[in-house]
């Protein structure tokens, strides 16, 4: 099950394996075409979302600015950019300035570990989903840090929030990863993608499908759980005293998060990049992830915001519950049906 | 009903345990001679209403709390104090209810006088 | 446990308004709420004192700005009764649908602001504003007015209702019917709705007496009071009205409460454009500076608000009032946030918040 790492072209692919320079432009060309990737996607993430919600609440959304409205974001992006930054006399500005950017720079790195297409990879790591999902546990993290920072205490609610969700919703995700990697034999999602060739990992394991669904909704701050910045109750929670620029920034890591997590579940679940051979496979790859992404937005536009007890309960009551039962089917059926 | 004010509290108690067990409002007219507190009550099975008058004089302005047979009371009085200056005796209000103004006398009494302007109060 | 003091408005999303609630947490239970209010405070009461008559009823819509119509009507109403003047048959009728819209009006805007408070993305609200602007349309069309009407004149409305009022009114009432049912089952079905709904915010009969709560607040707490119904005014007693309640007293009864309100509205507008005499006139007097003699010295009266039980109480003078103290709904509700709060969660008290129905206009006066 092994993905052949010959096939595997990477760095070294792109400009042919030579000498160290050639690897370092390798390396710096793919994170620019990754960084590209994330802010086309995310860009057009945040206009379909606007306009779907519009849909959604008999509204037109952006019209103005650009065809359809597209280039309503960058008008909002170039305005909150133009605005001034506010020191706060109460917080560790320092902390607050760099969480938000490292922030970015996490979900870059994350795109960096995931492939496009068996082909386009920054680079194969043989516990490459592993490593995904430490780094992704670093955003609660962060959400706590600027929170806490900004000294305020609807951001200190908020990051109280953000560190028992890291807690009920880690552990689920784990157990449901730790199944994938029983099921295919390795962490490595090159390897995961291509146990699916036969049938997608969604209709193996269901479970493990809501499951991991739910835990990203969770992780990534989507609605209905988006309590670390309800704004009907904590105004923004940890953005309350984040200053214009820094907000835009966070506007764009929102939809750059909801690609990775599409991302990331139609690499498990969906099959990656296989499909049928009149596409590319890195055009199958971003159809489902679009398709995830729509389904996520349509969640925004219907539920109601979860109170953080009742996230806690499904977290640990429902969540951890199922994915262990996910676990045990699937080690089952590959022990003795298999 | 006019009544004294020192029957109010026994009588609204009676009325209380005669089933008046809601209160509509209290409320207050300066009669420029005298200020009247007025407490409405109602007894919701029945759907009668009572209306307790108490005629106070201008320079003894206070009345007892009702708070102890109506919850409800407690905005009620607090607003009746701020905006008439009539002095609730029984009970203690921690803060002003409405926010803070600088004006000297309390405005729904007659001798505050719609477009004057007033001083600020020394503090 | 370590309190933490939260400061809430008067500038918050959720406030509705300029409400102020400072907040003692322990952890994400609620220890104490204590209500601020008065950011609004316009005097009104000491106002009216100084304008005549007829020259008050712009600033009694403006009281409460969601339900301005019911407010105009409950002035007018106390000056006609000190006035000593009928009210004609007909208007009676058409005062009573154009109430019955208002409630409509007043519930549907109150749905929407209900659900973003529990965090929907203004779905619902934007699904409701929009129902809700055909009822504004209906009022339009019968005032000239869309948000503040001022057309109740001493004895009549200002004109005659348009001629195909009456049709209009009855096909938006019948698309009314099918979109309530539609609230109902989108948002009954939502299993996070009723998770914050159900058993949330409870006020038991006994409490929502002794606090004074009033409308469909208290009526959600199994106490069955409705002016309409106990004490009732104009034609309602010829319309077959039911009174609505509910008994657990939580977010929920109060949601139905009010659901079931808009359906009985839609009910009797049909009912009363039934009833109402074909001919005979409606208009009332024409605003003049002077106005006849007061016949009552001392009058009160109370109406059905949307929000809860407003009660009139004037003294005349001639010409003008000599006080007019009002008894408005959304501040005794207010007054039961602090006691209906206590224990309850952070987030629960938004929620209990948007259940109160408030107007902060018609909490500051």
């Amino acid at each position: 099950m092994q993905a052949d790492m010959a096939d595997i072209v990477g760095i070294q692919g792109l400009l042919g394996s030579g000498s160290i320079w050639y690897n370092i432009l390798g390396i710096i060309v793919y994170a620019v075409i990754v960084m590209v990737l994330l802010s086309v996607f995310g860009y057009t993430f945040g206009w379909i979302e606007r306009k779907i919600i519009a849909r959604a609440q008999y509204r037109h959304g952006p019209t103005y600015v650009g065809k359809y409205g597209f280039l309503q974001n960058m008008a909002d992006l170039i305005k909150l950019l133009s605005k001034r930054e506010i020191r706060l006399a109460q917080g560790d500005n320092f902390m607050v300035r760099i969480s938000v950017p490292l922030m970015l720079s996490l979900s870059v790195f994350i795109l960096l570990l995931l492939p496009f297409s068996q082909s386009l990879q920054a680079t194969n790591l043989g516990l490459g989903l592993l490593l995904v999902f430490v780094t992704i546990a670093f955003f609660p993290m962060f959400v706590f840090l600027t929170g806490f920072s900004t000294g305020n205490k609807f951001g200190d609610i908020s990051a109280q929030r953000s560190v028992l969700m890291l807690l009920s919703y880690e552990l689920p995700m784990i157990i449901v990863i730790v199944t994938i990697a029983l099921a295919t034999g390795s962490y490595n999602i090159q390897g995961i993608v291509a146990a699916q060739a036969n049938r997608w990992f969604a209709l193996v394991m269901p479970l493990g499908f809501i499951v991991m669904f739910v835990a990203m909704l969770a992780e990534f701050e989507r609605p209905p759980f988006d309590l670390r910045e309800a704004d009907s109750e904590l105004i923004a929670g940890w953005l309350t005293d984040i200053s214009a620029p820094y907000y835009a920034l966070v506007l764009f890591l929102d939809y750059t998060r909801m690609f990775l997590g599409s991302m990331i579940i139609s690499l498990l679940f969906l099959g990656g990049w296989l499909g049928p051979s009149f596409l590319p496979g890195i055009a199958w790859m971003l159809i489902k992830a679009t398709l995830v992404a729509l389904f996520v937005i349509v969640i925004r536009a219907t539920m109601f915001r979860m109170r953080i007890d009742r996230v806690l309960h499904l977290g640990w009551l429902v969540l951890i519950p199922l994915s262990l039962i996910n676990l045990l089917i699937t080690y089952i059926v590959l022990l003795w049906i298999l | 009903m006019k009544i004294d004010r020192e029957q109010l509290t026994s009588q609204v108690d009676r009325m209380k345990k005669n089933g008046y067990d809601y209160l509509v409002k209290i409320t207050a007219v300066d009669y420029s001679d005298h200020v009247e507190a007025i407490y409405m009550l109602r007894n919701l099975d029945a759907g009668k209403d009572e209306s307790l008058e108490v005629e106070l004089k201008n320079d003894d302005l206070w009345v007892p709390s009702v708070m102890r047979s109506y919850r409800g009371a407690d905005w009620y009085e607090r607003e009746l104090s701020e905006m008439f200056g009539i002095e609730i005796r029984g009970r203690t209000a921690e803060r002003l209810l409405l926010e803070k103004w600088d004006g000297a006398n309390p405005p729904l009494r007659k001798d505050f006088v719609w477009g004057v302007q007033y001083k600020a109060k020394e503090e | 446990m370590a309190i933490t003091r939260i400061n809430i408005g008067p500038v918050h999303p959720s406030t509705h308004g300029v409400l102020r609630l400072v907040v003692d947490l322990d952890g994400d239970m609620i220890e104490r709420v204590e209500t601020h209010i008065g950011f609004l405070h316009r005097g009104v009461e000491k106002l009216v004192e100084t304008r005549m008559y007829m020259q008050s009823p712009a600033y009694m819509e403006k009281l409460d700005y969601v339900a301005p119509l019911s407010y105009d009507e409950a002035y007018v109403a106390v000056v006609e009764k000190a006035l000593g003047i009928e009210v004609k048959e007909r208007a009676q009728y058409a005062r009573v649908i154009l109430l019955e819209l208002q409630r409509i009006a007043s519930h549907l805007l109150w749905l929407g602001t209900m659900c973003n408070d529990l965090g929907q993305m203004f779905t619902v609200f934007m699904w409701s504003f929009k129902d809700r602007d055909m009822v504004l349309k209906l009022l339009e069309e019968a005032s000239g007015n869309r948000m503040f009407y001022v057309n109740v004149r001493l004895g009549g409305l200002q004109r005659e209702l348009p001629p195909d009022f009456e049709a209009q009114t009855l096909e938006v009432m019948d698309y009314m019917e099918k979109r309530t049912a539609e609230y109902e089952r989108y948002i009954e079905r939502n299993p996070v709705f009723m998770e914050r709904m159900k058993g949330v915010g409870v006020l038991s009969s006994k409490d929502a007496k002794d606090l004074g709560v009033t409308g469909p607040v208290l009526r959600a707490s199994g106490v069955e009071y409705d002016v309409r119904k106990n004490n009732p005014y104009y034609v309602y007693e010829n319309l077959h009205f039911s009174m609505k309640s509910q008994e657990k007293g939580d977010n929920f009864s109060r949601y139905r409460v009010r659901i079931m309100e808009i359906k009985e509205s839609i009910r009797l507008i049909r009912e009363a454009f039934g009833r109402m005499p074909a001919s005979g006139d409606m208009a009332g007097m024409p605003i003049r500076l002077r106005s006849p003699e007061p016949v009552n010295k001392v009058s009160k009266l109370s109406r059905e608000l949307p929000r809860g039980e407003c009660l009139m109480y004037m003294v005349a003078d001639p010409q003008k009032p000599y006080r007019l103290s009002i008894r408005s709904p959304s501040f005794i509700n207010l007054a039961a946030l602090s006691h209906i709060a206590k224990g309850q969660r952070l987030a629960d008290l938004f929620a209990i918040l948007g259940s109160l129905d408030l107007v902060m206009g018609c909490v500051d006066r």
